[in-house]
């Protein structure tokens, strides 16, 4: 019985496939703010969130997953925000100072806050919050990387904080103003202890009300929020009075749920569900660029033949980025040419054209460096050893894909790439240890100083220096500019980097990273964060 | 037993590639240092035999230890999706054992004729059809389609019936070819002659007489399948976006979460365990020769 009606399921669903699916609509609204807020949002409802993977732990102190940033940034606040054209405006503090020689931060708090359970804000709240980041029993993650050379919190008086550092560190205010180093209530993190995470309290404008790993998170309206920084368009309470987050962990799912009415959100789906949703009236597709480190391949300095720059620059040469975007990215992505996506703050645009796909100019460099096809199989060798690559994948981003197109273009050119997917922990040790030649890394932050997780020679042994390159020159670059406080200069010292990366040519770079997120079109007021990642659902009603 | 396989995890977890600190800081980068810093306040930086005895040490006092991605006793992390998996499990297997039964009497009874051939494609087709694709077919139809039942989440019959139904179809085509071989097994035997022979009815003959003897072997597969049934639930929880232990293994196994692996394996090899004893026990029950024996 059962069988029979799958038989005529599976009959009809074929017919429909061949028809053409579902009907194509109107265009989409692309970007994070382009709607028209002409009527009044409505107030009350509740809004369904798809999150991609479920993250592992939920404490912002301690866990690193974007995925935690997306929920938690509406139970948080900050001491500071950074708005969309990336200007470092009030949060929780109502102004601050940097001392001339900018090891000293003192922020002046904003009175009459209270987190969740009543606990009042003041500045023995923010040095506990930054002192538990920073001790090494927190095992944090990411925020305590954040914190820089975070020495200690001095209290001045109940609404006045000094944060004191051991050598100057840009990117303090970038960090403050992420959900990481958001402000949690002391008394509910002493309380909980490892079980915070199920239990959290902030100040912002939802409340955590529950947690149940693996399937839901919600959140609900905290009636007595005042005290939005400037970057929300409203004031007062939220209008949602609830927002449940659910886990969709597999890609192709995402959509599905979201055309079954079961989600109101969705995040990072896949490029052919976009293109579809894209052109349905019901939704709208949400296309957020992620500021930080493009999609790239370090090239390993270090191993022979890719320890040879002419080899290197051969293969970005080689590389046609152009259809290897719009053949699996759908040209939702933009091509890049350098370290950093073009939303970064201090991103050049020095490297854009560089190394353009000049397959001919990749020959010329190869027989340069001594590359010729002599038995004439179609790949170039030297002193005897065939021109082959190895190249280690993980097999989620659609990197086995852009493997495959990366293999027959460097094909072309003579050169054999040998293709490895492999489990996430194999990859990262084979990177590690610097048994690849190609290896894929990205790190997403709107600070340029994410580049000196992957570029200092310091971290090229057991750190995310996949080039394995130790450059004096670069070296002294990102140490400068994690230590230059005024901007201009910052960004002239992170420009030249950015081109003194791309001349040693040690990473190929793919695309930037587009975050693509798709709404029901009822869905009002939905803008991303500058990090591209964290939704303002402050801002978010729901159109009856 | 479960020593063994305590010990043969924690080597095994070693000997895979991957750094947990290191894994630890991929999310959201860190510096050589960093790695360094961490690593030791996981006490990953002793030597393993250090590690491997703490281990024990804590497993005897029945702590299966932290995880270190959740940072929560693994046993906590471990309860909370369990019931999850228990229930999707036992549902799929209801499913089987339900659908695969009666398909696999109807051939039988039927034997040689148009239904017996279609339930032997059929039993090849829920064999061969991987749970990625029949899954994904079930939501469209079922929910975006004709949009009678909830694509993913869970709670309630409504959640389940998708996943148990994916499951438990992929499951029942070996049952119903079992069913139908052991049947027809048993209704050539002579004593089936004699009954018949002796005037019973035709229900009490199949009911009584034949299924409970075809049934012996198809407890043992059902026993086995109970194994593929959990391994199913892993892709199945996956797509329907439940929770359970399947996903939390293979979370657990890709960001090399030691204590936590160990944990679930141990709880496996302890429900394999359980399930081979309670497959004898009910053994006994339906034969009678098995207890004297």
């Amino acid at each position: 019985m059962l069988r029979g009606r799958h038989l005529i399921i599976w009959l009809v669903v074929g017919l429909v496939l061949a028809g053409g699916g579902l009907a194509a609509c109107q265009v989409s609204v692309p970007g994070t703010a382009t709607e028209s807020h002409t009527a009044v949002p409505s107030q009350g409802g509740k809004l369904t969130f798809g999150l991609t993977l479920a993250p592992s732990g939920l404490d912002p102190h301690v866990d690193a997953s974007s995925e935690l940033g997306i929920p938690l940034t509406s139970v948080y606040d900050t001491l500071i925000y950074q708005s969309l054209d990336g200007r470092f405006v009030p949060g929780l503090a109502e102004r601050w100072e940097v001392s001339e020689d900018g090891l000293v931060y003192t922020f002046y708090l904003r009175r009459n806050v209270a987190f969740h359970d009543g606990t009042p804000f003041n500045a023995e709240a923010v040095r506990f919050n930054l002192d538990r980041i920073a001790n090494p029993e927190t095992k944090s993650r990411k925020a305590k990387g954040m914190l820089g050379p975070y020495e200690r919190t001095e209290v001045i008086d109940e609404y006045t904080v000094r944060i004191r550092l051991s050598t100057p560190y840009a990117p303090l205010l970038d960090s403050l103003s992420q959900v990481y180093l958001g402000m949690a209530s002391p008394t509910a993190v002493q309380r909980w202890g490892v079980e915070y995470q199920l239990h959290q309290v902030g100040t912002g404008p939802f409340l955590f009300k529950e947690y149940v790993p693996n399937d839901h998170l919600t959140l609900v309206r905290n009636p007595a929020y005042a005290w939005g920084p400037e970057v929300y368009r409203h004031s007062g309470p939220a209008y949602l009075d609830e927002i449940v987050f659910r886990f969709y962990v597999d890609p192709s799912v995402r959509a599905l749920a979201l055309e079954s009415g079961e989600a109101d959100v969705m995040g990072e789906l896949p490029p052919q569900d976009a293109n579809r949703l894209k052109s349905d009236g019901r939704f709208v597709l949400y296309q957020v660029p992620v500021p930080g480190q493009p999609l790239q391949f370090f090239l390993n300095t270090t191993r022979p033949p890719t320890d040879d720059l002419r080899v290197r620059q051969a293969l970005l040469y080689a590389t046609d980025r152009q259809s290897i975007v719009r053949t699996i990215f759908q040209e939702f992505s933009p091509v890049a040419y350098g370290p950093l996506n073009s939303g970064t703050t201090g991103y050049s645009p020095n490297v854009v054209g560089r190394y353009e796909y000049d397959p001919g100019r990749a020959i010329a460099l190869l027989e340069e460096a001594g590359w010729r096809d002599q038995d004439g199989d179609g790949i170039r060798e030297k002193d005897g050893q065939p021109l082959t690559l190895q190249a280690y994948l993980m097999s989620w981003g659609y990197l086995p894909e852009v493997g495959q197109m990366l293999q027959a273009q460097f094909r072309s050119v003579g050169v054999r790439l040998e293709l490895e997917t492999v489990a996430f922990p194999a990859a990262v040790e084979a990177a590690g240890q610097g048994k690849h030649h190609l290896a894929p890394m990205t790190f997403s932050g709107s600070d340029p100083s994410v580049l000196n997780l992957t570029f200092l020679s310091a971290n090229a042994d057991g750190g995310f220096n996949w080039s394995k390159v130790r450059d004096a020159e670069l070296d002294r670059l990102l140490t400068e500019g994690v230590q230059t406080l005024d901007p201009t200069r910052r960004a002239e010292i992170y420009a030249q980097a950015q081109t003194r990366i791309m001349d040693l040519a040690l990473i190929l770079p793919i695309r930037e990273y587009v975050n693509l997120n798709a709404a029901r079109a009822s869905v009002r007021g939905l803008q991303y964060d500058r990090r591209g990642w964290f939704p303002w659902l402050y801002d978010v009603s729901l159109e009856p | 037993m479960l020593w063994g396989v305590a010990t043969l995890v924690f080597v095994l977890m070693r000997l895979l590639p991957g750094d947990p600190a290191t894994l630890m800081l991929s999310e959201g980068g860190g510096s050589a240092t960093a790695v360094t810093e961490l690593r030791a306040a996981l006490g990953l930086d002793e030597s393993l035999w250090v590690q491997y005895q703490r281990y024990l040490f804590r497993l005897i006092r029945g702590d299966l230890g932290t995880s270190l991605f959740t940072h929560r006793p693994v046993v906590v992390t471990i309860a909370e999706q369990l019931p999850s998996t228990i229930e999707l499990a036992l549902a799929a297997m209801g499913v089987a054992i339900v659908v695969g039964g009666s398909l696999g009497l109807l051939a039988a009874l039927r034997q040689g004729t148009w239904v017996d051939a279609l339930v032997t494609g059929l039993s090849v087709v829920g064999v061969s059809l991987p749970i990625y694709w029949s899954a994904l077919l079930l939501i469209w139809v079922l929910s975006i389609w004709l949009g009678w039942l909830p694509a993913t989440g869970q709670g309630g019959l409504a959640h389940l019936m998708m996943p148990a139904l994916v499951l438990g179809f992929a499951s029942s085509g070996v049952i119903a070819r079992l069913v139908r071989a052991s049947l027809l097994e048993v209704l050539s035997q002579d004593f089936m002659v004699t009954a018949r022979a002796k005037g019973l009815g035709e229900g009490v003959l199949l009911l009584r007489h034949a299924l409970k003897n075809a049934l012996i072997p198809v407890i043992t597969v059902i026993g086995l399948q109970f194994g593929f049934l959990l391994s199913g639930t892993v892709v199945t929880e996956t797509i329907f976006s439940r929770q359970g232990i399947g996903r939390l293994l293979v979370q657990a196994i890709l960001w090399k979460d030691f204590p936590l692996v160990q944990g679930i394996v141990l709880l496996a090899a302890l429900v394999y365990t359980m399930m081979n004893l309670s497959v004898d026990i009910v053994y006994a029950l339906l034969d009678p020769r098995i207890r004297y024996d």
